[in-house]
């Protein structure tokens, strides 16, 4: 199919001296002033492949056809070749300033005319052809950049699944109400929250602070593995009971090890960490593997001290619960193992969000 | 008159219009219509009325068609007076106006001889 060309001039003759060129290699469209031009111009069906342009024309000038085309980036599809007798700098200069391709003097020759409308036509349609290809792909990369966000979104939700359901296992085995797993969470929450907000250095962001409180649910999973007889005994437990019931923390990473094959991932990398670690104490006298400062991963310092603070404003079957005062100070004197400096500023500094929520835990209970 | 013939008569670039527009029977076609669509008429009755603008307009026209077909002295006369109007209106206007009219009619007296 023949490419179609306008020429925009008022003198028919002039038109009709560029039809005498183009008419073989073009379907030629003549327009004699600028209003019919951008007519022409304006209506895609046209699929004007250039124009060719005069600058002084009566009801609207080339001047005022590069302005609305301009408004319109109509000079971006199509390009704009002007022919004009003024061979003056300035106007080509103008012409230019204003978008246009192309500039050619009278009098023309005909085969230079031929060649740099040629010139013209093939660059822009192989340029459209590059936009229209840069657009098709970046509705490609959209499309998959929002499935690739939905399955990132399901994977997140699968992972918080597998917690849940992994904790109410602990629950339904662990006579310590399944609320002491809602409650951690929620203390964990709290001070990785001013963990964040007061130490940048750990890089935490709120994704990472809800991971934490998320994966916090499984820090007892390993307890599943403890007989009854020591887990649920009322009384003190013996040297021996004692030493099975540390046990936990090491037979809970056994699980998240086991199933390490279908769950993977930063999810099941923090469980496991928070799992083996929650009993490990700053100074290193802490169990199953005796780290001691910023060895322990914070998420499991995190997690120790909610745990710790729950197990004491909260009854269980061998101890009546503290008062909420009595806790807050057992902890900060070292009374339940040494915790790191930074973390006990954040649970000092977070006492009336701690008890706003033990509280509100205890109502439902009472 | 032949074609080349006119161009001498008219004081134009043959030879040139030749190299541009390839065949005499194109260069005569176009030739013919120039009295009718060069703008002439259009810049006598804008002088006339005074209006400048308009003439500008028309002088442009005649000194592209000029140009177009290698009418080398009324183009230069009209491309003068092109120049001249631009500005609008000033003394030599009349002047340059007369010598436009006088080349003018000497490429019209050609045309009008072509056989």
């Amino acid at each position: 199919m023949k490419k179609r060309v306008l020429i925009v001039d008022d003198v028919e003759m002039n038109r009709e001296m560029l039809y005498e060129i183009l008419k073989d290699e073009y379907y030629v469209i003549q327009a004699e002033n600028g209003v019919k031009a951008l007519e022409y111009i304006e209506d895609e069906s046209n699929e004007i492949a250039v124009v060719l342009l005069d600058l002084v024309m009566p009801e609207l000038d080339g001047f005022g056809v590069l302005r609305e085309m301009n408004k319109k980036n109509l000079q971006d599809r199509i390009p704009v070749l002007v022919i004009s007798g003024d061979n003056y700098s300035e106007t080509e200069e103008k012409c230019f300033d204003y978008g246009i391709s192309d500039f050619i003097s009278k009098p023309y020759y005909d085969n230079v005319v031929k060649k740099r409308i040629r010139n013209l036509v093939d660059l822009f349609q192989h340029k459209n052809r590059l936009e229209e290809k840069v657009v098709e792909q970046n509705i490609i990369l959209k499309e998959q950049n929002l499935l690739l966000m939905e399955q990132t979104e399901k994977l997140k939700q699968n992972n918080i699944e597998i917690i849940d359901v992994l904790g109410t296992v602990v629950e339904s085995r662990n006579l310590e109400s399944g609320e002491h797993i809602k409650r951690v969470k929620g203390f964990s929450k709290i001070l990785a929250e001013k963990l964040m907000e007061l130490y940048p250095e750990y890089g935490l962001t709120k994704e990472n602070v809800e991971m934490i409180s998320v994966a916090s649910a499984l820090h007892d999973i390993g307890k599943i593995a403890i007989p009854d007889n020591v887990l649920l005994k009322p009384g003190r437990l013996t040297d021996e009971e004692f030493e099975c019931m540390k046990s936990h923390s090491v037979k809970g990473c056994e699980i998240l090890v086991n199933i390490k094959d279908i769950w993977d991932g930063e999810y099941s990398r923090l469980s496991y960490e928070i799992c083996r670690h929650h009993h490990e104490r700053y100074d290193g006298r802490g169990y199953p593997d005796g780290l001691s400062g910023e060895d322990i991963p914070i998420s499991a310092q995190i997690v120790s001290v909610a745990d710790v603070y729950d197990a004491l404003v909260s009854e269980r079957v061998y101890k009546k619960a503290f008062s909420k005062e009595e806790a807050f100070n057992m902890i900060l004197n070292g009374e339940c193992g040494v915790f790191s400096p930074k973390l006990l500023r954040c649970f000092r500094e977070s006492r009336e969000r701690l008890e706003r929520l033990a509280d509100k835990n205890k109502e439902k209970f009472t | 008159m032949t074609i080349e013939e006119c161009y001498e008569a008219l004081e134009g670039d043959y030879s040139q219009a030749k190299v541009r527009l390839h065949s005499d029977a194109i260069i005569k076609k176009f030739v013919l219509k120039f009295p009718a669509q060069c703008g002439y008429d259009a810049l006598c009755k804008a002088v006339e009325e005074e209006d400048y603008k308009a003439a500008f307009g028309a002088a442009h026209t005649l000194k592209g068609v000029c140009m177009n077909l290698n009418f080398t002295k009324l183009g230069e006369s009209s491309s003068k007076l092109t120049e001249l109007l631009r500005d609008g209106y000033s003394e030599e206007v009349p002047s340059l106006f007369e010598q436009v009219k006088e080349d003018y009619k000497q490429a019209v007296d050609a045309i009008n001889s072509l056989t």
